[in-house]
């Protein structure tokens, strides 16, 4: 089985990302950078598919500066067999323009399985899996939390408001993985050392702006402080009192 | 216990499980086997300066080094912490190709100031000789051991962040490897799915770089009777990062206020960047009152006028707490090199207190045990080789010239500083001999109850709660605890475990009911500063990701 798995490096969602002097992008400085979350289920899906077929192959593939590589070892060190940076030191704000420069890269090879996370964390348009489908003339099933592969056919589970969807695909699909999925593993102490010697191949891409443009980044508004009410029985009436009138969730 | 009574912390403190630490080669437990030719344990200064000296004399002499660094933290730097003030010293050594303006540093120290404080006054001190920092850096310790760390990578060195060692693997009274901890492990210590092995990695050397009162440092020094002529000391270090309204163009050193005059301590404050500021208290672990709180001082601290002109407005980005070795020379074990082993930076004790300087001792500890090795793995030359040149070096010069000078506050503040003063007149020879110190653990501690100066008991400023919350901590709720606690712990001990971890990991029960524990134990808080370790209950590693996550500490 051929699976191409597309990530992302992302900040860490622990980090306290500040708005850059132009005031629409992020200062990097002192930012700890990670592989998106999303992508991480997508990367365990397809070592876990791969290991099931007990052969072929899982390439990982990453727009991004040349800081990504790290991203892409990680990967590397969790059990994928290479990795293809499509470098560029700007990532297009248009996810069309970022669908197209993916989907460029993966039409060259026939895969039986295309593996995205959902989204990424850092801009939340969860488009560039479907979009990547449509240039490539693919199926395509978004946010996935559950997988069954049977010779050429698929069964995903998606988990929508109420209850889940099952849907039924032929291969090569391309998939978007929610969390979920499964349970990402981390990288064993063997694998950090493999990763080394594993082929990154680093290719600079060129990628226009698109139509999108960002024009501002703020952040959000600071949550007004708390009130404590008081303490034990006496305060209950009044916190009645408020979260019915003032909060107006009673 | 009555009012004003004594106890001493060590008779309520585990012994170290040295069974649990000291484990054979091939024992059964382990998952992977991993064989390296040096294995570095911590990916500190020490570490990491290690490491790269090692990658760069096997480049040029070969053979060629299998060298892999163990990191508890789950990112590099994530668990490092100083001041600080740096001598580039060492760094020069390690990159002789290199400028000052190369290296990770922040700003050269320009200006600098000492005050005592008193409450609410300052009286301005001549800097004393030994913490004159013209030509230093402000830096960021985090910053640095980023920095080296993909300096390593760059040669060659494989770094293991997310794999703490736990035990030593020993063959015989040689030192095999080290096996690391399990993660992913249930509240009561059963694998949860994804649950990961220990791991074996067996290596020609290992390098103990743990850092502050190292685990398995402690364990290989007691395991083979390596004595020291003092016991090693530690202090406890508080620190926040400030962005502030106000630029700071200095470096302050502040002594006496909030602190007993019995207790040994100071604060720093280091502007990062002009309105970037670090500050912190630092006090000796063998406070005499059980209700001292470092953090709740530090706290009060910033309220003092020096301070609060200078935090108002401004808001604070980082929390952090760290031990620092402070027994200085005497302290050191007496070698630091053994069978398959060396001692580095912290984990030995290389730190001078009168200057406040630790990192470039540490870094040089490493450059000099990688000449070592790699003379012990080419031309099977023995490790003690180490130990000779350090003991020739300029680190052991200087901990001998300010030998006494930590050692003499034990008479508390006002005695000790005359005679540290008369120390630094006479160049170290006064006076004749050596002060002999006690463990922190068996420094009686006066418990009485109420609110004495030195011992609030309601912080102000920062709760610890959202102190642990600004260290980036976010261990994991279901890990099994990685803290040995002694079995019937008083509740005046209790309490004294509660004021003193600076990380709100011990809480004082409901002592009133019955059949309470005096002590409820938030293990997940813990940032491994490893205070309790040098009082009450033992430290020991817990999975990859544990503990605090440091950006800028």
């Amino acid at each position: 089985m051929k699976i191409a798995v597309c990530i992302k490096r992302v900040p860490d969602s622990e980090t306290r990302v500040k708005i850059a002097s132009d005031g629409k992008s992020l200062d990097d400085s002192g930012v700890k950078f990670v592989m998106n979350p999303y992508d991480e289920f997508a990367v365990e899906e397809a070592l876990r598919r791969k290991e099931k077929a007990s052969s072929g192959e899982v390439a990982v593939i990453c727009l991004g500066p040349a800081a990504a590589q790290e991203t892409i070892r990680t990967a590397l060190a969790m059990g994928a067999d290479r990795g293809i940076l499509l470098q560029s030191d700007r990532i297009p704000a248009d996810p069309f323009e970022v669908a197209r420069i993916i989907a460029a890269e993966l039409k060259s090879t026939s895969w039986d399985l295309l593996l995205f996370g959902r989204m990424a964390i850092d801009d939340y348009n969860h488009q560039v899996g479907a979009l990547t489908a449509e240039l490539l003339g693919l199926p395509c099933v978004t946010a996935i939390s559950h997988l069954e592969i049977e010779g050429t056919k698929g069964v995903a589970e998606r988990e929508i408001e109420g209850g889940i969807e099952v849907v039924e695909f032929p291969l090569p699909a391309v998939l978007t993985a929610d969390k979920g999925l499964n349970e990402p593993r981390y990288p064993a102490l063997k694998g950090i050392m493999a990763a080394k010697k594993k082929p990154l191949e680093v290719k600079p891409v060129q990628a226009s702006a698109g139509t999108f443009e960002v024009v501002a980044l703020s952040p959000p508004p600071d949550r007004k402080e708390g009130k404590i009410v008081g303490e034990g029985v006496g305060a209950v009436g009044e916190l009645v009192r408020l979260l019915r009138e003032e909060a107006k969730v009673l | 216990m009555a009012k004003n009574e004594q106890f001493v912390p060590a008779r309520y403190q585990p012994t170290l499980p040295l069974d649990k630490l000291i484990v054979q080669d091939g024992a059964a437990g382990a998952g992977d086997r991993m064989e390296l030719d040096v294995v570095i344990v911590g990916a500190g200064p020490a570490g990491l300066a290690c490491a790269i000296e090692l990658a760069k004399l096997a480049k040029t002499g070969g053979p060629e080094l299998n060298i892999g660094v163990l990191e508890k933290a789950e990112a590099l730097g994530e668990h490092s912490l100083s001041g600080a003030v740096v001598n580039p010293r060492a760094l020069r050594e390690l990159f002789p190709d290199l400028q000052d303006s190369d290296f990770p540093f922040r700003a050269p120290v320009t200006k600098e100031a000492v005050y005592l404080l008193t409450k609410g006054r300052k009286i301005r001190l001549p800097t004393p000789p030994t913490m004159h920092n013209r030509g230093y850096y402000v830096a960021s310790l985090c910053e640095i051991v980023r920095w080296l760390g993909t300096k390593a990578e760059e040669l060659g060195v494989n770094i293991f962040t997310g794999f703490p060692a736990a035990q030593l693997l020993v063959r015989d009274r040689a030192v095999a490897g080290v096996r690391t901890a399990a993660a992913g492990l249930d509240r009561d210590g059963r694998p949860s799915p994804g649950a990961m092995a220990p791991n074996d990695i067996v290596a020609r050397v290992t390098a103990l770089a743990e850092g502050t009162r190292g685990l398995l440092a402690q364990a290989w020094c007691q395991w083979q009777r390596v004595p020291s002529e003092n016991p090693q000391i530690f202090a406890l270090g508080v620190k926040e990062l400030w962005e502030t309204k106000r630029p700071l163009d200095r470096v302050i050193h502040t002594l006496g206020w909030p602190l007993p005059t019995d207790a040994f301590g100071g604060s720093f404050v280091y502007p990062l960047e002009p309105n970037l500021v670090a500050l912190g208290l630092v006090v000796g672990l063998d406070y005499r009152d059980a209700g001292l709180d470092v953090h709740v001082l530090l706290q009060q601290f910033k309220r003092h006028p020096l301070l609060a002109a200078l935090l108002e407005g401004g808001e604070v980005v980082e929390w952090g707490a760290k031990t620092i070795p402070e027994g200085g020379f005497y302290s050191l074990p007496q070698r630091r090199a053994g069978d398959g082993v060396v001692l580095l930076g912290d984990a030995a004790g290389f730190v001078d207190v009168p200057s406040l300087k630790g990192i470039h001792y540490a870094i040089q500890s490493g450059i000099y045990a990688a000449r070592a090795i790699f003379q012990n793995l080419k031309n099977a030359e023995s490790l003690s080789r180490y130990d000779d040149i350090l003991n020739k070096s300029y680190v052991a010069t200087d901990l001998h010239r300010t030998r006494n000078m930590r050692l003499a506050f034990r008479d508390g503040f006002y005695l000790g500083g005359l005679q540290a003063a008369l120390m630094m007149l006479t160049g170290g020879r006064f006076p004749n001999g050596k002060y002999r110190m006690h463990a922190d653990a068996e420094v009686a501690r006066r418990s009485s109850s109420g609110v004495r100066p030195g011992s609030a008991e309601h912080p102000d400023g920062i709760s610890k709660v959202d102190a642990v919350f600004k260290s980036g901590n976010s261990t994991r709720d279901t890990i099994p605890s990685h803290l040995i606690v002694g079995p019937d712990v008083p509740a005046e001990v209790a309490r004294f475990y509660a004021r003193m971890c600076p990380a709100g990991v011990y809480e004082l029960g409901d002592v009133g009911a019955q059949h309470a524990a005096p002590l409820r134990i938030n293990a997940p808080n813990c940032v491994d500063c490893k205070a309790t370790d040098v009082l009450g209950p033992r430290w020991t590693p817990r999975e990859r990701g544990s503990g605090p996550k440091y950006k800028r500490m």
